[in-house]
């Protein structure tokens, strides 16, 4: 029980759109455990950002449960929230997200100075991140002296760095060549192996494949929930 | 998110920026440094009528018998008309003054203002506007004039009403371009033909005016040229500061007796001292005291709307990296105290700008103009002090915005 990171259970989210009302999420219910590598995948409308927006507690349902780790996400305040994406989610964005104007470094410690950690813990972790994402050497670099690849594996470093709970992809590859996307998927692959929680949206099957876990949604409810057959290394 | 960290990301938002950071500041700077270089002028010119001008204008540890007061100018016309009315200033005074203070280093007596200007011609030069007084020889000790050629005005000049002059340092250098060659000259004033007797040495200016152009003629000559004067003045000059307050309160006590005043009428007469004079400055600058205020606080709510819209647009230029900052755990005091800090920051910049600026104000003002400039401790504290108060009362609102963002939406901003 204790295994279970993420239990969703009924979840509703609708939107006003104008007059109209649009339902994104209609009574989903989705479990993942501890060193799950799951891929949420689905049409665009199928509420798979919706998902993820409520799963990296950015937003919150209209009904419905969402536990994360033992606690009630679903009924929090901002702030709480705030607390909980900085202790227990580490994103990762398609367009990276990165501060433009600071180093790499800094850009990975950001989630510790809202934790609150020493400028000297901060540095140690983030070098720590840095290096596990293998960017050692080019920690003093901004966004912009970066590849987009060298980016992406930056983001990833500033997901980890507050060895969060689950570490949430919104299409991590999209704006990558194949081969970078590859590079990133092996990040992740690696990742999982040494423990971590990895929950991916994306709309591209290949990158699903790497996932071990896929889950298809469509018009608001999962549609499959299927493991992937181990490939053949 | 620390304080010091907060500070970081102002700085260096603002100084990524310099140029729209600058011009942002406009406002604050502008009235800062208006603020600034008004005070140190004021300041300034209270400073250098306490230490310059009652002594040049009045004299040291002296005070005056006077028909009417210093700050006549700014009596209403009730006080006017009352002073009308007061019996003249005369010798007679004087004397009973002297008889009242044997202890006085001098008492004199001297035509009062208008001071008389006339055309002073040696042969076919001529100086214009020279300033003409008629006075006893102890007003020359008064105003501590030191002779830089030939001798003082004598009593026997005064009681023989000779026609006789002591000229300033100016005076002799344009017409003779030596003191001492101006003594025993033939010089005419007024029309009248005067003995040059003694050349006083330089004062040097007070605001621009200089003290040096005048001439001094016995008091019975000028009257008998110009006729009397209803503004005449008893001057006493005590040893010692210490002396000055008794001396006066004696001063006034042998001049009721001598006007025959009974206990429950007003003094027919005024003294003062050089502190009137002070005070009656202060009471021109505390107008001006009023009046900059009231312009630096409009400048300062103009400078304080601006720094808000920029701001505003900062956020707004700013949506996605406050929604990147929420998605890793920012809280909206986290955001707020970003924003309020880099607006306190930015506006705490304008302060300084605008302390230099006023500040190099001043200095120029005071080379350029005789106007003096002291720039005070308690006008820069303030000018900062306005400085980050505007930044963090005009923060407020654009910094509560951007706590207010959703982070969901902020992350989707272009």
């Amino acid at each position: 029980m204790s295994d279970l990171v993420i239990s969703v259970r009924d979840l509703t989210r609708s939107y006003e759109m104008g007059a109209e009302v649009v339902q994104a999420l209609r009574g989903l219910d989705l479990e993942i455990r501890r060193n799950e590598y799951v891929a949420i995948m689905g049409p665009s409308g199928s509420g798979k950002s919706t998902l993820m927006n409520m799963i990296g507690c950015l937003d919150t349902p209209s009904s419905g449960e969402y536990w994360l780790n033992g606690q009630e996400v679903s009924r929090m305040g901002d702030d709480a929230l705030a607390r909980v994406r900085n202790k227990e989610i580490g994103f990762v964005f398609q367009t990276f997200n990165l501060l433009p104007r600071a180093t790499a470094l800094h850009n990975v410690e950001l989630p510790l100075v809202y934790a609150g950690t020493t400028a000297r813990e901060r540095r140690a972790r983030g070098e720590e991140a840095l290096a596990r994402v293998g960017l050692a050497d080019r920690m003093h670099h901004r966004p912009n002296e970066l590849s987009g690849g060298q980016r992406q594996r930056v983001a990833i470093a500033r997901a980890l760095v507050n060895r969060p709970s689950i570490l949430l992809a919104d299409e991590p590859t999209g704006n990558l060549d194949s081969a970078t996307s590859d590079e990133i998927m092996r990040v992740f692959e690696a990742l999982h192996a040494e423990g971590q929680t990895v929950i991916m949206v994306t709309h591209e099957a290949e990158i699903a494949a790497h996932a071990k876990r896929v889950v298809v949604l469509r018009d608001g409810r999962v549609e499959s929930d299927v493991l992937n057959q181990p490939k053949a290394a | 998110m620390s304080f010091r960290e907060a500070l970081r990301l102002a700085l260096q938002s603002i100084l990524g920026s310099k140029l729209r950071s600058f011009f942002t500041l406009l406002g604050i700077i502008v009235s800062v440094g208006f603020l600034v270089a008004v005070v140190a002028i004021i300041q300034g010119m209270n400073a250098y009528v306490k230490e310059n001008i009652t002594g040049a204008v009045i004299g040291t540890n002296a005070f005056q018998v006077r028909r009417t007061p210093v700050s006549f100018g700014l009596m209403d016309d009730e006080e006017v008309r009352s002073i009308a009315k007061r019996p003249l200033v005369t010798t007679d005074d004087a004397e009973v003054v002297r008889r009242a203070l044997p202890d006085a280093e001098a008492v004199a007596f001297q035509s009062g203002w208008p001071t008389p200007t006339s055309d002073l011609t040696y042969r076919n030069q001529r100086i214009g506007d020279v300033l003409v007084f008629g006075i006893t020889p102890a007003y020359q000790i008064v105003r501590d004039y030191v002779f830089a050629a030939g001798d003082p005005m004598s009593e026997p000049d005064v009681t023989g009403r000779r026609m006789v002059a002591i000229v300033g340092f100016d005076v002799a250098d344009k017409l003779f371009g030596d003191p001492e060659k101006a003594i025993g000259k033939a010089i005419r004033i007024a029309g009248r033909e005067f003995t040059i007797k003694g050349v006083v040495a330089k004062k040097g200016k007070v605001l621009g005016q200089s003290f040096d152009g005048f001439a001094l003629i016995p008091y019975s000559t000028f009257e008998s040229i110009y006729g009397r004067r209803k503004t005449t003045v008893v001057s006493v000059k005590m040893r010692d500061a210490d002396e000055v307050e008794p001396a006066m309160a004696r001063a006034q006590e042998a001049m009721r007796l001598a006007h025959k005043l009974r206990p429950n009428e007003p003094d027919d007469f005024t003294v003062d001292k050089a502190d009137a004079l002070v005070a009656f400055w202060k009471r021109l600058t505390k107008v001006l005291f009023t009046i900059v205020p009231a312009v630096v606080c409009i400048g300062i709510v103009v400078g304080g709307i601006v720094i808000m819209n920029i701001m505003l647009m900062t956020v707004n230029e700013r949506t996605r990296e406050i929604g990147v900052r929420k998605s890793l755990g920012a809280t909206r005091r986290d955001i707020q105290r970003q924003f309020l800090v880099e607006a306190a920051t930015l506006s705490f910049f304008g302060g300084i700008l605008g302390v230099v600026a006023g500040w190099s104000l001043a200095l120029l003002v005071s080379s350029f103009t005789p106007l003096p400039a002291r720039v005070t401790l308690w006008s820069i504290s303030l000018a900062l002090a306005l400085g980050i108060g505007t930044g963090l009362i005009f923060g407020v609102y654009p910094a509560s915005r951007a706590a207010k963002l959703d982070p969901m939406t902020a992350l989707r901003a272009e």
